[in-house]
């Protein structure tokens, strides 16, 4: 019995152990690594020279009047992009739940967007809201609601919302995806017993759908949220930070300081771990909103 | 361990009789990297015309060719500077080499190579200039360009306008040219694709005035002085008129917008020519030099340089290094768009008769931008300055005030 | 009875409805990007603006051009390699991690699972600069299997959390039936769990391959040598220049071949990808 146990002691160690080998060489460490430079005045210049300066970094990231807008800038588009695609994913599951035609072919194409590259939709979303693009021509030229163009990416909450449009745009297929599996998991004597009560379809939704998809809502929120954090490629591409570094989100603000202005690894390491305590903090307070509406 | 081996390498081959054939079974490989376009008849050129050619004149050394995105190339080379894994040489644009030598990267080619004087000789004086920091040459430069006036015959002859030849009359013509064609659509003088010190220091310099001084030390005074404010304040004055756009994020990209002759006029490099044949084919464009204001016409200095970095295999890079700057090569690469600074490809019938003759004339004159190590952050606070100015947000004066204010401590 | 069936006919009738404007408003950016890779370079900014080509002015030469660069399709079998890879390590990995952490629930475990969630909140770009000091350690630059490790530890926390779920639900009975019978852990992993968890396991393998299907960032930064030494994403971010002229229709040419795969992997396992989510991470 002893050796039998210990062989399973050797056996769960062994299949742990090329998982936490790899994750802790190409994950831990690195992150370990970044922490100890975001105390250190490093910048690219001078790799091998790292002097420890304490807080300086946390001190320049909160004294930097970009950084406020940027992260002003990551929050709302948190804000906005998170409930809307879980909203207009959760609305797609719920019809695409009740019928039995065509289902996959809805499926398919709202899922294309989630596979789409980053770099082509912001293209693509690039062009049609361009001063002189698609959509200004379609609402001033055909069907003639505004006399002049609008300049919706010029500014910085025009830039800001038409990066969001896109966020939107791309993360709803994964949403459906994620929402169809859960509300297939749903008991359907729950919604029997419903109907016996009389409920209407809003009745449903709320007090049958929402609390059994409880977990699946959780699960997305958090994830998404770190990924409305990590927003990059769409800013980089649509707006560039344009005007005066107005549109810039934490990661292009991050990226810019690291590789572009002073090379100014430290800072860039510092903001890293900022945006990771908001993450860490949003999450908590989510699990907690959650956990408290339950009881 | 490693530099044992390497030692014991290194005493083998000086021991070994240079008779022995050894040389050509250990091939030394040139990792060059570069940002010709990899789909562009210059990449076609370096790889089929050029690398062949040097390859043939010095076998034991085959050249390892990659082209990278512009920007990814900068990156790259900063990344991989962190841990030894530059490439031998690199094509580098001469906006990148301060940054690259305050990170002490690069060779001082004048200290290490004996023969530099004689080959940088060789090479235009002015654009030599754009590879000395402190004092030593960093680089050989490998081609030049700078920017002239692109104008739309058709758009002027409309609305009866003749090619500005001062500030003045250009001010008249970008608002003259401004406002809606037949199809009722808008239509701006002057296109402007960014507020970087690439775009603005035309205006600034021709206008008379200035960036720093000329130790490149003081910013107060300069970035500020009157004929700088003058120059910014005039350009705003335009944007504000809608007579001048192309800056921001939703407007229409320069090549486009010019070839379907939404923009009348642009400042552009010998490349737009290659570019509108290929895109616009038909649009009538012609070129001119960029206005008088005060201070002359003065254009910007663009171009790249070659440069080898410190882990080269040093004297192999300084063969390539030799060889791509040579007549042959240059004027192989001319005929491609690209503008020769070996004075005696500049001679050639190739590059007398090329497209890109004008641009020649305006390099005469044609001044460099600052080349301090702190300038990508530098040109970024001045692309701030100015959007606060074009929008009416702040008076010229009131930015180009803070802005020497931030450059003066940036330069420290 | 009769009001009843009406009632019926009418909510799928209003969910049809409701579901086509969605989907076509949902799929305009993608039929504008196929319509841009059908016309010549320039024709982006034509006049009047069109959503799609000129009837007559359709052309190919864009996907002739793509394909009849062999670098392309080298670059197209090196982003499979990767990424057909790094889907069956992470899968490997990561359904270890899941069934041990899931199946043997001890204070260690917890922690162990917290500690891998917990690294997700840091962001990838930063690490940048330490992972290239590392890749060179170890000589993983430039070569293509060198992307695999860190494709494969960046998908490790996702994929252990939607598993480990799955791993929980297998019925007790189940697991208990084959200690009973003397299995080793290494027998319950393979003969129990690993088949059970099979649907879990493909539908976080379609999620991995995206990720490793479209990483541009760490790909470009690590892979210098030669044109053929590189991934999709980087081939189609070269069609963009510094003086910012992009050749528009090979760039949505090239994109539109990217996608195919993607899309047919999802078509032929979207099936199985609902259930598997079901059954796994997601749970009501």
């Amino acid at each position: 019995m002893i050796t039998r146990s210990r062989m399973n002691r050797a056996q769960i160690i062994a299949l742990l152990a090329p998982g936490l080998i790899v994750f802790g060489l190409f994950t831990v460490y690195p992150i370990i690594r970044l922490f100890m430079m975001s105390f250190c005045g490093i910048k690219l210049e001078t790799m091998f020279v790292q002097p420890f300066c304490g807080l300086d970094n946390y001190v320049h990231v909160f004294s930097d009047p970009t950084f406020g807008t940027s992260f002003v800038n990551s929050i709302v588009y948190t804000a906005v992009t998170v409930p809307a695609q879980m909203a207009l994913g959760l609305f797609i599951a719920i019809l695409l739940n009740g019928i039995r035609r065509f289902s996959v072919t809805f499926r398919v194409i709202n899922y294309l967007p989630v596979v789409t590259s980053w770099v082509i939709a912001s293209l693509v979303f690039k062009y049609v809201f361009q001063t002189e693009g698609l959509l200004n021509y379609f609402l001033r030229t055909v069907i003639k609601v505004i006399p002049k163009n609008v300049k919706w990416l010029n500014e910085r909450w025009g830039g800001m919302t038409v990066a969001m449009i896109l966020g939107t745009w791309k993360g709803i297929g994964w949403n459906m995806v994620i929402f169809l599996a859960a509300l297939q998991q749903v008991p359907k004597d729950l919604y029997e017993a419903a109907d016996i009560d009389g409920c209407g379809a809003w009745k449903k939704f709320t007090h049958v759908t929402l609390p059994a998809i409880r977990g699946t809502i959780l699960f997305a929120m958090v994830e998404l949220t770190i990924g409305g954090f990590n927003v990059f490629t769409s800013i980089q591409m649509i707006t560039g930070g344009k005007p005066a570094d107005q549109t810039q989100t934490l990661l292009t603000w991050m990226y810019k300081n690291a590789f572009s202005l002073d090379h100014d690894i430290g800072y860039a390491a510092a903001l890293s771990f900022v945006m990771a305590f908001t993450l860490g903090l949003l999450a908590v307070v989510q699990f907690r909103m959650m956990r408290s509406r339950d009881v | 361990m490693l530099k044992k081996i390497l030692a014991v390498l290194l005493v083998c081959m000086m021991v070994l009789p240079a008779g022995l054939s050894l040389a050509e079974e250990e091939a030394v490989t040139i990792n060059f990297w570069h940002h010709y376009n990899a789909q562009s008849p210059e990449n076609e050129t370096l790889m089929n015309v050029l690398i062949p050619a040097f390859e043939a004149a010095n076998p034991g050394i085959k050249v390892n060719a990659v082209s990278h995105e512009w920007a990814q190339l900068h990156d790259k080379v900063l990344i991989s500077a962190t841990s030894d894994s530059l490439p031998d040489v690199a094509r580098c644009d001469i906006a990148w080499l301060p940054e690259f030598q305050a990170m002490g990267i690069l060779v001082a080619l004048d200290e290490e190579m004996a023969d530099f004087a004689e080959v940088s000789g060789q090479l235009l004086d002015s654009a030599m200039s754009t590879a000395s920091i402190g004092g030593h040459y960093y680089a050989l430069a490998l081609n030049t360009n700078s920017k002239i006036v692109f104008y739309n015959v058709q758009m002027l002859q409309d609305a009866g306008i003749e090619v500005p030849a001062t500030m003045d009359q250009w001010v008249e013509a970008v608002k003259a040219l401004s406002g809606e064609n037949a199809n009722g659509q808008q239509t701006w003088g002057w296109n402007e694709p960014a507020l970087a010190g690439w775009n603005i220091c035309p205006f600034i310099w021709s206008f008379g005035g200035a960036l720093l001084s000329d130790d490149q030390t003081v910013a107060t005074g300069y970035v500020n002085g009157p004929a700088t404010v003058k120059a910014v304040e005039t350009f705003a004055q335009l944007v504000q008129a809608e007579a001048i756009t192309g800056f921001n994020a939703g407007d229409i990209p320069m090549t486009d917008g010019f070839g379907m002759g939404r923009y009348a006029m642009m400042l552009e490099g010998p490349w737009k020519s290659a570019e509108l044949e290929g895109n616009y084919p038909d649009v009538p464009y012609a070129t001119a030099p960029i206005p008088a204001g005060e201070g002359g016409s003065i254009s910007v200095l663009g171009g790249e340089d070659i440069a080898m970095f410190n882990t080269a295999n040093k004297e192999a890079a300084w063969l390539f290094m030799q060889f791509m700057t040579s007549e042959f090569a240059e004027t192989e690469m001319a005929k491609c768009g690209q503008i020769p600074v070996n004075k005696a490809a500049l001679e050639s019938d190739t590059v007398k008769g090329a497209s890109f003759a004008p641009f020649i004339e305006a390099i005469q004159t044609a001044k460099a931008r600052p080349t301090v190590a702190a300038w990508s952050e530098m040109d970024n606070d001045l692309q701030n300055a100015l959007y606060y100015v074009v929008t009416g947000e702040k008076t010229a004066q009131e930015a180009m005030d803070e802005l020497a204010a931030k450059w003066d401590t940036l330069l420290k | 009875m009769k009001s009843r069936k009406f009632a019926k006919i009418r909510s799928a009738a209003i969910r049809y409805l409701l579901l086509t404007a969605g989907t076509v408003i949902f799929a305009l950016p993608m039929v504008y990007m196929i319509s841009t890779s059908l016309r010549p370079n320039g024709a982006l900014y034509e006049w009047p603006p069109r959503f799609f080509p000129k009837p007559g002015a359709i052309t190919f030469e864009n996907f002739e051009y793509i394909l009849d660069q062999k670098k392309f399709l080298i670059n197209f079998l090196n982003s499979v390699f990767v990424s057909v890879c790094t889907v069956g390590l992470a899968a490997f990995v990561s359904s270890a991690l899941a069934f041990v952490i899931g199946r043997f629930r001890s204070r260690a475990t917890k922690l162990l699972f917290a500690f891998i969630i917990i690294t997700m909140i840091i962001p990838g770009t930063t690490m940048i600069i330490p992972q290239f000091t590392l890749a060179k350690r170890f000589g993983l630059i430039d070569k293509i299997w060198g992307l695999i490790p860190f494709y494969v530890a960046w998908v490790i926390p996702f994929s252990t959390f939607m598993i480990k779920g799955f791993m929980e639900n297998i019925p007790d009975e189940i697991v208990e039936a084959a200690w009973i019978d003397g299995a080793s852990v290494f027998k319950v992993y393979t003969r129990v769990a690993m088949p059970l968890a099979a649907p879990a396991i493909a539908s976080v393998s379609i999620f991995n391959f995206l990720t490793a299907w479209e990483e541009y960032p760490w790909a470009v930064t690590v892979l210098s040598k030669s044109e053929e030494l590189r991934t999709l994403p980087i081939a189609i971010a070269g069609f963009n220049n510094q003086y910012g002229n992009v050749q528009w229709g090979y760039l949505f040419a090239l994109s539109v071949l990217c996608m195919i795969p993607v899309v047919i992997i999802f078509i032929l396992c979207q099936k199985f990808f609902i259930q598997g989510l079901t059954a796994g991470g997601v749970k009501g």
